[in-house]
């Protein structure tokens, strides 16, 4: 396997009695976009912080290219930052903002201007270059920030929240327009978020973090479909969360006169009690009972357009959340009876 | 980062030298005839007990508090025009007059109330110049961009919702300002009470000139002492005096006005 | 009664000393008389013939243009201390710095003069210069922390990132924010150090006495109008300066919100 270009080992970072980032081994690979995901508090941006050289881990060791850089300082390392504010430089202007670091890097004024050119026309902001950026929307300053942080091709570029400030409908744009840019230079992009639907779309891998540990790293499908913690389950999509104990290899008993089929690829041990997670969407609504369903009744419904949002009760008084895509295949109404379908291989065991 | 505070760290050092030295020579025996003083003593404190000083005192306490008092009452309409205004010419123009005196020196200003009370004209029936209603006046006229200023900062900044809101409740103009205006701007009336009260008490320049010799405040007495007699422990001990009003001043008044706020 | 009454009554009283100043500039005759009673500009020439004004003039410009140049960069460097490092008793230092502000002239002055004395530097100009940038330091540290405060540390941050050192991110993106605060606060530390009579009364003499105190000996000493003269000068070139700085700066937003 290459090696990576951006390497955490064993990073701790402590502020007082928090531990913002505990002991955390990260590898970042050529040309991938990673994103750091997780609630606040988790220690992505404390991480992102460690990776670019604002802050110094109190214990272990960042890597770049192999090189140990911890205890260099931020403008020594040679990459690029969005920040979550952007912070253009309100005193200069766009070209200025954008020229900065290679100004900085003594490339020749002619150059300057050439690169620059091109950075904007990347970020589709052609001809804006005189503008100051207070006279810019949100939308644009993002993307000066982002010309400005490639444009004199890093290693890699950090991005803290960079759609946070943006409104639905622009932050939506935006994100296909990042990836698009990513793709096309290929530069290796760590992404600091806390929108998960974001993560899923935007990256390759995603490292979920808690309480400055990352309890899953992996492609945005595996994280989804096969969530290594209850943690995970929780933050990344909705999901019910049910208990039982298992009766047989493949059996699970939730309540007297209620058992249901999983099947997750491993076997069961009989007698344990397991926690098991699955997806609103993958439950469906059977018109009568049969095999592999269980009788609920409806407790709220809640209409989003293009589905609906059911709460049903189990007989165990266990909750379970089904979507029901729009238009719904009966009628909906809170009290009535219905009879879910759970899919075996759509349960997830949990630690 | 604390490295950047040295160089200013420097300053007030030698700040804190001038006054340290103060402190020293107050305690030191004043040698008439000679600049070099003798031994430790309290005999300049005790002086300062002495009846002609005390007045001294006692007057120059009596004429800051009239100051700040009349002050208040004369910068209130200005700073409330200048706060609430809407036309912008109106209050550069106001803002203008206000500040300009600020930056025409002390000596100026006295001056020019030398010249305007000299003028029996002027100033019929009284007699203005040298005595303590033309010092008074004097004052009053200096602290008044002070006390305009921070006024006027305080009023800008309470929410004309609040008088929107008494007015809507059925109170008219007079009671809205007796009501609400003025009670919001207490803080403001406090700071800037404080700010010409403990100026006015080493007050120099407008008593030296329009005192003429006949009214004395703590800050002439220490030039008195100190440039004109060479006592220089004596004049110390006097400014010793003058620094003490002031900092139990701002220490005491302070005090009550965080006690307010809380 | 009218709130514009009352206001006008009472610029007028503000502004009735410096009018009658003007006037009496010109006049031609040496008894201080209001109404003049005649126009001459006598009193300009001899102010700016008279040997003690011109030296004491020149030792303003000198001792204020030091004053300012220490003030300034020193004063720049407190405000980010205070503002940017994790300091204890952050207000302590803060009350600190801004204390001579509430020390009597005549204290410091005093304080001062016996300092110089033990030191052995009566004469010294630059005992002078040091007590203005005491005096005017605590104006610059405020002017300067109020920018201070508006600058968005992120910036900084952005500057590293891009390759900068901290002396060029210094240069080239936390000066020029910070300007707005420099000038308020020079302009401050200018008024400030011309003006300043009190302690420069106690610690200079004849030969390094500045323009206050010249303006007092004399004032002390003699009756005609040159003072009114002087006072004049004074007075159109602080308008002058006063209406630029509103103008330009926008002072009336340094104090007032709106």
């Amino acid at each position: 396997m290459a090696r990576p270009v951006v390497e955490l080992v064993g990073c701790t970072k402590v502020y007082g009695a928090v531990r913002a980032v505990d002991a955390l081994d990260l590898a970042i690979f050529e040309g991938e976009f990673l994103a750091l995901l997780g609630p606040s508090g988790c220690g992505k941006t404390t991480t992102l912080s460690l990776i670019a050289g604002f802050v110094e881990p109190t214990a272990g060791r960042i890597l770049i290219d192999g090189e140990d850089v911890t205890g260099r300082p931020a403008h020594l390392r040679g990459l690029g930052v969005v920040f979550q504010s952007y912070a253009l430089f309100p005193h200069l202007s766009v070209f200025e903002n954008v020229a900065f670091g290679l100004r900085e890097r003594r490339v020749p004024s002619a150059e300057i201007g050439r690169r620059v050119t091109d950075a904007l026309e990347l970020v589709h902001l052609e001809g804006l270059g005189r503008q100051r950026p207070a006279e810019l929307s949100g939308g644009m300053q993002q993307r000066v920030a982002l010309a400005r942080a490639l444009v004199y091709r890093p290693r890699v570029v950090l991005l803290d929240e960079p759609l946070a400030a943006l409104d639905k409908k622009l932050r939506e744009g935006m994100r296909d327009e990042l990836r698009a840019i990513q793709r096309s230079v290929g530069i290796t992009t760590v992404f600091v978020t806390h929108d998960q639907a974001e993560a899923l779309g935007l990256s390759d891998r995603i490292a979920v973090m808690s309480r400055g540990r990352i309890e899953q790293l992996g492609a945005p499908r595996e994280i989804y479909e096969r969530p290594a913690s209850r943690f995970v389950a929780d933050f990344i999509g909705a999901s019910t969360v049910l208990r039982g104990r298992a009766v047989a290899r493949d059996l699970v008993t939730l309540a007297p006169g209620l058992t249901i089929r999983v099947a997750v690829g491993e076997a069961l041990r009989t007698g344990e009690e397991v926690e098991l997670a699955i997806r609103p969407e993958r439950v469906r609504l059977a018109e009568r009972s049969g095999e592999g369903t269980a009788e609920a009744r409806v407790e709220g419904l809640v209409y989003q357009g293009s589905l609906t949002e059911v709460t049903a009760r189990l007989g165990d008084g266990q909750r379970v959340l089904v979507s029901v895509t729009e238009p719904a295949p009966m009628r909906l109404a809170p009290g009535q009876l219905v009879h879910l379908h759970l899919p075996p291989e759509a349960f997830m065991v949990l630690a | 980062m604390k490295l950047l505070l040295a160089p200013a760290v420097v300053v007030l050092a030698a700040f804190a030298a001038a006054l340290g030295a103060l402190f020293r020579w107050s305690l030191l025996e004043f040698i008439p005839g000679s600049l070099r003083p003798g031994g430790l003593t309290l005999a300049n404190f005790r002086g300062v007990l002495a009846p002609q000083y005390l007045d001294t005192v006692w007057e120059t306490v009596l004429l800051s508090a009239a100051t700040t008092l009349l002050t208040l009452v004369l910068s209130y309409p200005v700073a409330y025009a200048l706060a609430r205004t809407p036309s912008r010419r109106a209050r550069s123009a106001l803002l203008v007059l206000t500040l300009a005196p600020f930056f025409t020196g002390a000596i100026v200003r006295t001056y020019a109330w030398v010249l305007v009370l000299g003028n029996a004209v002027v100033t019929w029936p009284l007699p203005m110049l040298f005595t303590e209603r033309g010092v008074l006046v004097g004052l009053v006229h200096f602290s008044m961009p002070s006390m305009i200023l921070v006024l006027a900062a305080a009023l800008s900044h309470i929410d004309p919702a609040y008088e929107r809101a008494a007015a809507s409740l059925g109170a008219r103009p007079a009671r809205v300002f007796w009501r609400v205006t003025l009670p919001l701007s207490m803080p403001g009336i406090v700071s800037g009470g404080l700010i010409v009260f403990a100026w006015t008490l080493s007050a120099f320049a407008t008593p030296e000139l329009l005192g003429g010799g006949k009214v004395k405040m703590i800050a002439n007495v220490v030039k008195d002492l100190g440039l004109d007699s060479f006592n220089w422990p004596g004049a110390a001990a006097f400014a010793m005096v003058a620094l003490a009003l002031t900092l139990g001043l701002l220490a005491g008044l302070g005090r009550l006005a965080a006690g307010r706020a809380a | 009664m009218s709130l514009r009454l009352i206001v006008l009554a009472l610029a007028a009283f503000l502004t009735l000393p410096t009018a009658v100043v003007i006037a009496v500039s010109f006049n031609p005759t040496a008894i201080l008389s209001f109404p003049p009673a005649g126009f001459s500009l006598r009193w300009y020439v001899n102010v700016l013939t008279y040997p003690q004004f011109q030296r004491a003039a020149l030792n303003t410009v000198l001792v204020t243009a030091w004053a300012v140049a220490l003030a300034l960069p020193i004063g720049t460097l407190a405000a980010l201390a205070l503002e940017r490092s994790r300091l204890r008793g952050r207000n302590l230092w803060a009350a600190a710095l801004l204390s001579p502000l509430v020390v009597p002239g005549v204290a410091a002055g005093l304080g001062f003069l016996i300092l110089a004395a033990s030191l052995g530097l009566l004469r010294s100009r630059s005992v002078l210069i040091a007590a203005h940038v005491s005096l005017v330091l605590p104006f610059v540290v405020r002017s300067v922390w109020v920018s201070v405060k508006n600058l968005d540390p992120a910036l900084e941050r952005a500057a590293a990132s891009l390759g900068a050192t901290p002396w060029r991110a210094f240069r080239r993106v936390t000066l020029p924010l910070l300007r707005p605060g420099l000038f308020a606060g020079a302009l401050f530390a200018i008024v400030v150090s011309v003006n300043e009579f009190v302690v420069s009364l106690f610690i200079s003499n004849r030969v390094t006495e500045i323009l206050p105190v010249a303006m007092f000996s004399y004032v002390v000493n003699y009756t005609d109008p040159t003072i009114a003269a002087l006072s004049t000068l004074f007075i159109l070139a602080t308008f002058l300066a006063v209406w630029v700085a509103d103008r330009y700066l926008g002072l009336g937003r340094v104090f007032l919100r709106h």
